[in-house]
């Protein structure tokens, strides 16, 4: 574009932003360039002249397909983003419009923080350190089986574990609310006590349309009963269009009915605008480096959770060694710091030793800001379904984690955030189990306190995987969390009769211990779509 | 109690007494009369065996068939299914069909084998072809991986050289005979692990053949990454997948026993591969079981051991499943039943092959349809079992 003295952002194309984390390398689906050399030298063929630029540009982006992977980055972009707020929002208000929301995260983060630092103390093992060489060698050598390592894991914990993170929840209150003292049929008797709104069944029925009794669904219609010339057969066939389009808003509307397991693992690379660019294996690469360079006390909280989590699952045991691959890269991919300008959380702050509150030696820990709790590494596992290539399975994971699972351990208002999926678990219970619900406070298991810890997990390792990858379908297609929480409520529901006969939370968790024989899709359809209210 | 089936077995497993006694039948010893004797191998050798001149009578059955170790050994397994393909050639059986090669086309699925001490010359010439390969010794009467051992120098196996100076032609006993197959060192990896299926077949007739797979088999998986190398040919861990082997594995760990149900090996498959290939995968699998029972071979004893918890339910299930096939209703068994069982006692059984339903529907029964040629007709879809087809051949 120098050639015609005009700036690098072709016109017309101004305010798009085209990448949110700009490193070289980043996991941007916009082919390899795109700032540049590429875009720039095809730009300059004989067909664009400079008089109808624009509109030869538009042109040759339709013809050539970049068209579709601007407008798949833009979509990718808009799915993350909230809607436009007002002008004179501080950027805090992007993370957390709710002051009282932005101080219980962060109190919850100086706890984190403080309890690794003290375990850091406590066993006097540096936050990082670089590796000698000849351990770097051995772990070059050990990286495609670090399962078969056997480090002392004994003395580290898990820096938390989801039930103390419902503790924070319960805790959470809004000084500006006033409830009153007195009870009425508006007193929601659950244990999460901030007014939020939620969604009831009439919206979440109009919300998720497409999960309709007379809609075609992969997970019920696709049975061995149901002739597959009635809805499968025509479904995988518009699957394959819609891969062959590359179309991102086209692929997310699709898989809500669900996607066929042969084409699940292109539909999510689509939807997630991931492609996989020489740049953004070299990229991994450079991670793996890193990994072997320098040792981090989270890669001991890593392993520890592997060990403890998916070692031990009836379907993932197998995958063990991409999850240490996956996940020791991710702590230290500082990409990832890109996605707190969303994210209530912050990443924790240190500082160089010695150089307490000087700004320009604070550095975050982990790398990535993320710290890891006690069953993270299962948000990893049921991907390695899907791929097994490292850097597209890491890709995938760091493109969900971003997008959705973050917003399953940070506390925020977002109606995708945790404390809105517990309030919408709660309040669909009480409203539509009033039975039941009261029944299993009466004995002193609060509904909440069993499901929580499927939500905090998006259900990896209580579902069949099968099901959980239709459900995991879903997240996609709707870009919400909320069908976590209806779920929750419809296992309830499924269960109902056994449960209103327990009289302790140990026989109410013992009911509900089991969830690997559930098909996940019926029991939505008929919470949602069929049960009278 | 008169109709109620009576019952005998010597291998003391509670999956087998649970379910007996679940149906109310009785148990009886093996001097009174009974019905049904679950018998161990060593008592089927001795009732069907020539000298006792045991017959069943007509309301007697048993959990094997006579013949049953013609593929419960190694050396006999491999020499029916050698002879069953000839046997195909002679009568001129488009199965038996060769390629350029000679390579059988639709029955090559035994690795090149030979018998030792038998064979060891014919063994010598196949291997100086390709020196560089593997070869993996299997003992022709042991099970759980005991005995198995890789070479890839002739040095390795000198014992077995018939020019050995102890005699020019010694009768072996059986218990050093030994099969040698040609080892396949690129096996499918998930996870960077070896892994083999364990599927469960019932054969309720031979003549004509019925046989059901169950559809809850699992698959294996080594506890260590595997590795073609050579230096690795001494680690059993690596390359054997036999539960009694990975168990004393440092890796191994108890709670799952590494395995996978078929159906996750399924999906697994279909999503990291496409749908195409793995039906072509499970289609042939499912050719292999019903054509080396065609050459009639069937395993002795699986084993009623369970090392978790799941596996004792799953094999519970198994052997419930199983008598409401061989067992239909609880009714005392006659052997003029004939008819197949109907589809709700199937329980999580499958039609493997039905010859008796192959035949009726006439045409070519043996023949196999493959995508891009199509032999004969397709199996049908038998609305009645569901739509689970498990083969596209008849």
């Amino acid at each position: 574009m120098e050639s015609c003295g005009r700036s690098a952002t072709p016109p017309g194309l101004e305010g798009v932003a085209l990448c949110r984390r700009c490193p070289v390398g980043s996991n941007s689906a916009i082919p390899p360039g795109h700032h540049s050399q590429d875009l720039q030298a095809s730009l300059q063929r004989p067909e664009i002249k400079l008089e109808s630029l624009k509109e030869d540009i538009k042109e040759y982006f339709k013809i050539s397909g970049w068209e579709k992977k601007l407008q798949n980055a833009v979509y990718s972009e808009l799915s993350v983003f909230p809607s436009p707020s007002h002008p004179a929002a501080p950027p805090e208000h992007l993370k957390e419009p709710l002051v009282y929301m932005r101080k219980a995260q962060g109190s919850w983060e100086k706890r984190i923080l403080k309890s690794l630092n003290s375990m850091c103390t406590e066993l006097s093992i540096p936050l990082a350190r670089k590796r000698p060489v000849g351990e770097q060698k051995e772990l070059l050598n050990k990286w495609n089986e670090m399962g078969t390592d056997e480090p002392d894991l004994s003395l580290f914990r898990p820096v938390y574990a989801p039930k103390d993170f419902l503790e924070v929840l319960i805790n959470l209150r809004n000084p500006n609310y006033e409830n009153g003292d007195s009870l009425s049929f508006r007193t929601h008797l659950g244990l999460i006590q901030v007014p939020l709104k939620v969604k009831d069944i009439p919206e979440l029925k109009e919300f998720f349309v497409e999960l309709g009794l007379t809609t075609g669904q992969l997970g019920i219609d696709d049975s061995t009963q149901v002739p597959p010339e009635l809805f499968e057969n025509e479904h995988v066939r518009i699957g394959q269009k819609v891969l062959a389009e590359q179309d991102s808003a086209a692929a997310q509307q699709y898989i809500r009915q669900g996607s066929p397991t042969a084409l699940r693992a292109e539909l999510w690379a689509l939807i997630l605008n991931i492609s996989s660019q020489p740049e953004d294996i070299l990229y991994y690469e450079q991670l793996k480096t890193n990994v072997i360079q320098h040792d981090l006390l989270v890669d001991s909280l890593i392993y520890k959770d592997v060990k403890l989590t998916a070692s031990n699952d009836d379907y993932y045991f197998v995958f063990e060694d991409y999850l240490y691959q996956v996940l020791l890269c991710f702590s230290r991919d500082t990409s990832v710091l890109g996605h707190f300008a969303y994210n209530s959380a912050s990443p924790p702050k240190s500082y160089i030793r010695g150089k307490l509150g000087l700004e320009e030696y604070a550095v975050f820990y982990p790398p990535n800001g993320v710290i890891p709790f006690h069953g993270f590494s299962m948000y990893v596992a049921p991907l390695c379904f899907l791929y097994h290539e490292p850097s597209k399975l890491y890709q995938i994971f760091r493109e969900m984690y971003v997008r959705f699972f973050f917003r399953l351990h940070s506390i925020s208002s977002h109606p995708s955030g945790i404390v809105s999926l517990c309030l919408l678990f709660e309040t669909l219970l009480q409203t539509y189990l009033p039975q039941l619900f009261y029944h299993l406070r009466e004995i002193g298991a609060q509904p909440l306190r069993i499901s929580f810890k499927w939500m905090v997990r998006a259900f990896s390792g209580y579902l069949a995987t099968d099901q959980l990858l239709l459900l995991w379908d879903r997240i996609l297609g709707y870009n919400s969390l909320e069908i976590l929480a209806v779920l929750a409520a419809a296992v309830f529901a499924f269960r109902a009769v056994n449960l209103m006969e327990v009289t302790s939370l140990a026989a109410a968790e013992a009911v509900l211990a089991d969830l690997s024989t559930l098909k996940v899709m019926p029991l939505l359809q008929i919470f949602l779509f069929a049960t009278v209210t | 109690m008169a109709g109620k089936v009576k019952w005998v077995t010597d291998i003391e497993k509670s999956v087998l007494i649970n379910n007996f006694e679940k149906r109310g039948w009785v148990q009886v010893t093996e001097n009174e009369d009974w019905n049904f004797y679950w018998m161990s191998v060593q008592t089927i050798r001795n009732v069907f065996s020539v000298e006792t001149g045991y017959r069943l009578s007509d309301d007697q059955i048993v959990n094997h068939f006579p013949n049953h170790y013609e593929l419960t050994r190694k050396d006999l397994m491999v020499k029916n299914i050698k002879r069953y393909r000839k046997e195909l050639e002679k009568e001129g059986s488009p199965l038996a069909e060769k390629d350029e090669n000679g390579k059988y086309l639709y029955l090559d699925f035994v690795p090149v084998t030979y018998m030792l001490p038998a064979d060891y010359n014919l063994f010598v010439e196949e291997f100086r072809k390709s020196p560089s390969s593997t070869w993996i010794m299997k003992p022709c009467g042991k099970a759980q991986g005991k005995g198995i051992f890789l070479i890839n120098k002739l040095s390795q196996i000198k014992k077995w050289s018939r020019d050995s100076k102890t005699s020019s032609f010694v009768s072996q006993s059986t218990k050093e005979a030994y099969v040698i197959s040609l080892y396949i060192n690129n096996p499918l990896l998930i996870g960077g692990r070896k892994f083999d299926l364990r599927l469960y077949v019932l054969v309720s007739t031979y003549r004509p053949l019925r046989c059901y797979m169950y559809k809850l088999g699992f698959c294996r998986f080594c506890t260590v990454k595997y590795t073609p190398s050579t230096s690795e040919l001494d680690n059993m861990f690596v390359h054997l997948t036999n539960v009694a082997i990975q168990k004393h594995g440092e890796d191994y760990n108890h709670i799952h026993g590494g395995k996978w149900t078929v159906n996750n090996l399924r999906l697994y498959l279909e999503s990291t591969r496409g749908k195409e290939v793995t039906s072509k995968l499970f289609d042939e699998i499912h050719w292999i079981i019903v054509q080396s029972l065609k050459a009639v071979a069937v395993n002795a004893s699986p084993s009623l051991t369970s090392s978790t918890a799941n596996d004792r339910i799953l094999k519970y299930n198994l052997i419930n499943d199983t008598l409401n096939i061989a067992v239909p209703n609880g009714e005392i068994p006659d052997c003029k039943w004939n008819k197949s069982p109907p589809k709700e006692v199937l329980g999580n059984y499958e039609i493997l092959y039905d010859e008796e339903l192959a035949q009726g529907d006439g045409a070519d029964r043996e023949l196999r349809s493959r995508p891009g040629q199509s032999l004969g007709p397709k199996g049908g879809r038998s609305r009645d079992s569901g739509r689970t087809v498990l083969t596209t051949w008849k």
